[in-house]
C-alpha cells in the first residue's frame, strides 16, 4: 500500500505541484511564421537560417533572444491593417501594437543566471542546427503553455519535460550533463571545464 | 485493513522504498541545489542588448571620462575611458557608485512637489510642472510688482564658470536682486592666488605629470583632491616598478591620512600653521642662495626691498621671511624640528622640477588664503612657474560671454541694493557676497529680509562649516525653493522642490577640471532618458524667465539649455585651436612637440557636434605654450607684494594697515572662543570613500567603512593614546566634543597617526536626510565649526576649531 501511495506521489501528483502552469500572453504560430510564402524575406536554406530571421544575433553578437516588438511591427506595422484573419493576429495589434507594448513572453528555455551560454559559439563556429536543443518548436502552431519550477523557478524544459529525467532526443534535456556529453561526443571535452560556463 | 502497529511499519517503509524507485528524491535535491545558487532575491540585471555610452562624470569637478555599460535600457556599470586624458581607465569609488543616486527614488525626487509636513521632515505632495512654475513665477511677480526684487535670493554650487552658474546669474539679474550667493569653495582660493600673485582670473593649474617634487600642503592626494580621477592613476604610474622617474612626495598634515602615510615623507606640522612651515621653507631657501635667481630678478616683484612713489619704504618677500621665519622660530610655531625644516628646503630647491601644492582634504572647501600664498611663493623661489613640472598661468576657457542682461527699472533698482550678505572692506576686498554673512543677516532675528530663496547645485544646510547657522537662516526664509535632485538637507526645508535631472539623464559641462595643466572642456551627455519627471535645472530657469512678467523678454532669447551651452562654446571654436580626440600616445601634458595640429573644424556647430560626441575638447600644452608667458598682474610680474590688492584696498579708502596685508604671510588664526575652556584643537578630514560634498553618499560607500570609522549609527573621532590618557578615555567610549558652536557625540578611537591634543573627525557622515543607509549615521563635524573669518577672503575657516572633549 505505502509503496504504490508513493508511486503514485511521486510520478504523478509530485510532478503536478512541483511546476506551475501559464498561458502565454497570446498565442504565437511558428509554422506558419518560418513560411517564405507568407513572410516576406524569410527565404534562407536551412530551418535555422530561417530562425535566426527573428531570433537574430545582435551586431556584437550577443543573442538576441526572444523577439522585441519592434521585430513584430515590421510586418505588422499597422494595427488597422492586420496582415491575417485571426482573431489572434487582431486582439495581438490591439493590445501590444496599437500601445507599443512589449509582449511579455516567458521564456522556455532560459539558463540559471550562473550560467553562460553562447549562442554564436555554437551556431556559427558549432554549426549546430537550432533544433539540436529545441526541437521541433520551431514547426509548432501552438505555444504550449509554460511550466516552472516553483521552487527553482526554472523552466521544465531545462530538466525536460520527463520528470524521470531520462531522454531519448538531443533536446529532450538541457541540463549541465547535457552539455557535457555533446561536448565530449564532438570532440570538444575542453570545454567541460567548469570556468567555460560557469564563468 | 487494520492500521496496527505492524501495517503503520509496513506502510512506512513500503512508502520509503517506493520513492527511492519515483524521481521524487532525486529532483527535489537536484532542484534545492539549484535554489540554492540562484535566490530569487539576489538582484541580477535583466536580459537585453548590451551597449555602451561613452561620456564625461560630473559629479565632482573632477570630470572623469566614463563609459557606462548599460542592459537595453538600464545602465548597469560605470567604468572609466581608456580614450580621455584625465583619467585613462579609471574611476573613483563616487564614480563607481554613482548609479545608485540614479536608480534610488528613496533619496531622489521624482517630480516636482510641494511641503505639506513640517519643515525638515521631507513630506511633500507632487503636484505639476505648471503648477510649480506658476507657484514659483507668482511669488516673483509679487515681489517684483512691490519694487522689492531684492526680497528674492539664489544660492549657487554650481562650478563658477558654468552655463547653468552664468544661467542663474542672469535670472536673479533680470529678477532684479544682488543677492547671489555662492557655496565658498576652492574656486574662490585658487582664484584669489591666481589674481593677486599672478595677474590672472584663471584656475590654478599644476603640472605634475612632470613634476619630481611634490611638496603638499594637506592635499588630500589619496583622499580625492584635485580631479581624483587623474591624481589617483597618477600615483598608482609614480609607484609603478617600471618608473624610474618616481617623484618624491611629501606631504604636510597633521594626521597620518593615507597620503601622509604613503608618501616618501610625512612632516607633521601643528593644524593650522602650515604657512609658517612655508615660509621657513622659504627662509632656508633665500639664505642658502638656492632660489632661482634669473626668475626672481626678472620676473618678480616685491621681492627685494623698494621705495614706493610716496618714499614709504618697503621691506619686500626676502626681508620679510629672512627676519621672521628662521627655522628656529617656524619649529617653535609648527613643532617641525628646524632641521628637518632645512633638509626639506635644501631637497625641494635641488630638485629639477618641484611643485609645492595647496588645498586642504579633498579641496573642495576654501583654503587659508595667506597659506596658500606662502605655499605658492615657493613655486616661485625654484623659479617653477610656466615650465614643465611647475604651476602654470592658464587662462580661464575662451568661452564666449553671454550678451549683457537688458534691465527693465525695477531690475535696475533692484541691483543698486545693498546685498544682505555684504563683504566689506579690508577683510575681504575682493567679495561682493559672503554665504557666511548672508546666514548672519538673516538668522539675526527680526523679520527676514528675504522672502524667497531658490537653492541650486547645493546642500548648503549641511555642506557649510559654520556651526549650523546656515539652518537656522533657512529657518527664517518665508518659502524656500529647492532644485535639488537629491532629498538632501536643504531641500527638506523648502517649500517647494523643482527637482534637476541626475547628472546621468542631461548634458553637463566640465569647464577645466580642477588643477588640471592644459585647457579641457568636458562634456557630459545624458547616457540614459530621464526615469522621473524631473527637468534639467537650466531648462526650468527658461521656462520660468519666460513667466516672469514685465521683464526683458531678450534677456532669455534661447530655446533651450543646450543652446546656451552650444553658445558659449562657439568661443571655443573662434579660439580656432583644440583637439576632440584623445589618443593615449599622445598625452597633451607632454612638452614635448605634439605631432598633431589643432584639427581644423568646418563651423562651430561642426565642432559643438564633435564634443556631444567625443565628450572633449582640449589643447594640449605645446600648442599654447605661447599663451603662458605673461603675468597679467599691474607689475606684470609674479607679485610677492600684491599691488592689485593695494591699490583695491586704497580705493576702498582702506589703505593696508602694513605691508603684511598684501604678502603671504603667517598668523595664528585667532579662535573665537576661550581657549582654557577649548583646550584641543579639532581637524575634519575627507575619505575617498565617503562623499562630504552636496551630493549624497551611494549606500555602497558605507561598505567600505571600517567599523572604527561607523558602528551601527556612531561615528568615530580619532584621537592619539596620549590624549585619551589625559582624559581617561579608552578606545570605543562615548564623548562629546564641545566647541562654541555646539557638541557632537562621538565614541573614542585610539589612533597613532593622531597628533596628540588633536580631535579628528571625518566630513561626510551625520546626514539627517536621504534613505536609512545615510540618515542618522554618524556625526558631522561642520556642526560644531565655529567659523571664523579667513582674512582677506572672508571666507569661513573650517580647518582648525578649538574643542573639548567630555566623557559621557
Ligand atoms: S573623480 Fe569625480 S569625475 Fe571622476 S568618477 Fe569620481 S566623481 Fe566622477
Amino acid at each position: 500500500m505505502g509503496f504504490i501511495g508513493s508511486l503514485i506521489v511521486g510520478w504523478v501528483i509530485f510532478p503536478m505541484v512541483l511546476y506551475s502552469k501559464q498561458a502565454q500572453p497570446m498565442n504565437f504560430d511558428h509554422a506558419l511564421h518560418m513560411d517564405p510564402e507568407r513572410v516576406f524575406g524569410i527565404d534562407g536554406d536551412t530551418e535555422t537560417e530561417r530562425c535566426l530571421f527573428c531570433h537574430a544575433f545582435r551586431d556584437d553578437g550577443t543573442f538576441a533572444g526572444i523577439p522585441k516588438l519592434e521585430n513584430c511591427t515590421q510586418c505588422h506595422d499597422d494595427p488597422d491593417m492586420p496582415l491575417g484573419e485571426s482573431e489572434e493576429e487582431q486582439a495581438f495589434l490591439n493590445e501590444y501594437v496599437a500601445d507599443e507594448k512589449e509582449i511579455p513572453w516567458l521564456s522556455y528555455y532560459r539558463q540559471p543566471d550562473c550560467v553562460y551560454f553562447s549562442h554564436i559559439a555554437h551556431v556559427n563556429m558549432g554549426q549546430m542546427e537550432c533544433g539540436v536543443c529545441h526541437g521541433d518548436h520551431g514547426q509548432s502552431e501552438i505555444l504550449p503553455p509554460y511550466e516552472e519550477n516553483r521552487l527553482t523557478g526554472y523552466s521544465r524544459m531545462i530538466w525536460g519535460k520527463r520528470i524521470s529525467g531520462f531522454k531519448e532526443n538531443t533536446w529532450d534535456r538541457m541540463k549541465m550533463d547535457d552539455c557535457a556529453e555533446c561536448h565530449t561526443e564532438k570532440g570538444q571535452e575542453q570545454n567541460n571545464a567548469c570556468f567555460v560556463c560557469h564563468k | 485493513m487494520k492500521l496496527d502497529r505492524r501495517n503503520f511499519i509496513k506502510l512506512m517503509v513500503g512508502g520509503a522504498v517506493g520513492l527511492q524507485v519515483t524521481p521524487l528524491p532525486w529532483k527535489i535535491t537536484d532542484d534545492i541545489a539549484i535554489w540554492t545558487q540562484n535566490w530569487p532575491w539576489v538582484p541580477v540585471p535583466a536580459e537585453g542588448a548590451y551597449d555602451h555610452e561613452a561620456s564625461v562624470c560630473s559629479l565632482c569637478p573632477g570630470g572623469c571620462g566614463i563609459e557606462v555599460r548599460k542592459v537595453d535600457e538600464r545602465a548597469v556599470k560605470v567604468e572609466g575611458r581608456e580614450d580621455y586624458p584625465i583619467n585613462p581607465g579609471g574611476l573613483c569609488p563616487l564614480g563607481m557608485g554613482s548609479l545608485q543616486l540614479l536608480y534610488n527614488e528613496d533619496i531622489r525626487f521624482t517630480g516636482p512637489m510641494k511641503r505639506v509636513g513640517p519643515r525638515g521632515a521631507g513630506v511633500f505632495q507632487n503636484i505639476s510642472w505648471d503648477e510649480a512654475l506658476e507657484i514659483l513665477s507668482g511669488r516673483v511677480n509679487v515681489l517684483r510688482r512691490d519694487s522689492r526684487p531684492e526680497a528674492v535670493a539664489a544660492i549657487d554650487g554650481n562650478p563658477v564658470e558654468s552655463t547653468a552658474s552664468l544661467l542663474i546669474q542672469r535670472l536673479m539679474q533680470t529678477i532684479g536682486s544682488p543677492n547671489y550667493l555662492r557655496v565658498p569653495s576652492f574656486e574662490d582660493t585658487d582664484r584669489m592666488v591666481n589674481l593677486l600673485m599672478q595677474g590672472v582670473d584663471g584656475p590654478v593649474a599644476y603640472d605634475l605629470e612632470n613634476a619630481d617634487f611634490i611638496l603638499s600642503f594637506g592635499c588630500g592626494l589619496l583622499e580625492g583632491w584635485g580631479a581624483p580621477g587623474r591624481i589617483l592613476g597618477l600615483w598608482g604610474k609614480w609607484h609603478d616598478r617600471e618608473n624610474k622617474r618616481k617623484p618624491t612626495v611629501v606631504q604636510v598634515e597633521s594626521r597620518a591620512s593615507n597620503t601622509a602615510s604613503k608618501a616618501d615623507q610625512w612632516v607633521a606640522a601643528a593644524p593650522g600653521t602650515e604657512a609658517a612651515l612655508a615660509l621657513g621653507i622659504a627662509h632656508v631657501i633665500i639664505k642658502d642662495g638656492l632660489y632661482d635667481r634669473e626668475f626672481i630678478e626678472q620676473k618678480t616683484f616685491g621681492f627685494h626691498p623698494w621705495n614706493a612713489a610716496d618714499w614709504k619704504e618697503h621691506q619686500g618677500f626676502q626681508g620679510l621671511v629672512l627676519s621672521e621665519y628662521s627655522p628656529r622660530k617656524v619649529q617653535d610655531i609648527t613643532g617641525v624640528p628646524a632641521e628637518r625644516i632645512v633638509s626639506l628646503a635644501r631637497s625641494f630647491a635641488k630638485a629639477k622640477a618641484p611643485i609645492a601644492i595647496w588645498g586642504k582634504g579633498k579641496g573642495d572647501l576654501n583654503g587659508s588664503l595667506y597659506e596658500s600664498m606662502c605655499v605658492h611663493s615657493l613655486n616661485a623661489l625654484v623659479g617653477n612657474i610656466n615650465k614643465p613640472g611647475g604651476v602654470l598661468v592658464l587662462d580661464r576657457l575662451p568661452l564666449k560671454q553671454l550678451p549683457e542682461t537688458p534691465l527693465d527699472p525695477i531690475a535696475e533698482a533692484g541691483l543698486k541694493k545693498t546685498p544682505v550678505g555684504a563683504a566689506a572692506g579690508e577683510d575681504s576686498p575682493f567679495a561682493a557676497n559672503l554665504l557666511t554673512r548672508f546666514n548672519e543677516a538673516l538668522s539675526a532675528g527680526g523679520p527676514s529680509p528675504v522672502e524667497l530663496l531658490m537653492v541650486f547645485g547645493a546642500n548648503p544646510a549641511f555642506t557649510m562649516p559654520d556651526g549650523g547657522s546656515m539652518r537656522r537662516a533657512l529657518k527664517a526664509v518665508p518659502f524656500i525653493v529647492s532644485f535639488s535632485p537629491f532629498r538632501d538637507e536643504t531641500a527638506f526645508m523648502a517649500d517647494l522642490v523643482l527637482p534637476d535631472h541626475m547628472a546621468f539623464e542631461k548634458w553637463s559641462e566640465i569647464i577645466q577640471p580642477r588643477g588640471v595643466q592644459y585647457p579641457l572642456y568636458g562634456l557630459g551627455k545624458p547616457v540614459v532618458k530621464p526615469l522621473y519627471q524631473t527637468q534639467d535645472a537650466g531648462e526650468t530657469i527658461l521656462k520660468l524667465a519666460r513667466r516672469l512678467d514685465k521683464a526683458a523678454p531678450e534677456a532669455f532669447p534661447w530655446k533651450t539649455f543646450e543652446d546656451i551651452m552650444a553658445y558659449r562654446a562657439e568661443g571655443l571654436f573662434e579660439a580656432g585651436a583644440g583637439l576632440v580626440r584623445y589618443k593615449p600616445a599622445q598625452p597633451p601634458w607632454s612638452w614635448k612637440p605634439f605631432a598633431e595640429p589643432a584639427a581644423g573644424f568646418k563651423s562651430s556647430k561642426d565642432m559643438w557636434q564633435k564634443i556631444k560626441a567625443s565628450g572633449l575638447w582640449y589643447q594640449p600644452l605645446d600648442h599654447q605654450r605661447a599663451a603662458m608667458t605673461t603675468f597679467k598682474t599691474p607689475s606684470g610680474q609674479f607679485e610677492f607684494y600684491s599691488t592689485r590688492l593695494e591699490m583695491k584696498l586704497k580705493d576702498l579708502n582702506k589703505a593696508p594697515s602694513s605691508d603684511l596685508v598684501c604678502m603671504p604671510h603667517y598668523a595664528p588664526s585667532s579662535p573665537p572662543s576661550d581657549s582654557s575652556r577649548y583646550p584641543l584643537a579639532m581637524v575634519p578630514y575627507d575619505m575617498v570613500n565617503l562623499v562630504s560634498s552636496w551630493l549624497p553618499n551611494p549606500p555602497f560607500l558605507n561598505k567600505t567603512l571600517l567599523p572604527e570609522q561607523l558602528l551601527k549609527d556612531a561615528s568615530y573621532a580619532e584621537i592619539h593614546p596620549d590624549t585619551a590618557k589625559a582624559y581617561g578615555l579608552k578606545q570605543d567610549d562615548l564623548v562629546q566634543v564641545e566647541s562654541v558652536a555646539g557638541e557632537v557625540r562621538v565614541r573614542v578611537c585610539l589612533f597613532e597617526g593622531a597628533m596628540p591634543g588633536v580631535v579628528y573627525l571625518p566630513f561626510g557622515l551625520g546626514h539627517t536626510a536621504y534613505d536609512e543607509f545615510s540618515r542618522n549615521k554618524g556625526v558631522n563635524p561642520n556642526d560644531i565649526i565655529a567659523a571664523g573669518a579667513d582674512p582677506l577672503s572672508g571666507l569661513p575657516v573650517w580647518w582648525k576649531t578649538p574643542v573639548q572633549l567630555n566623557k559621557v
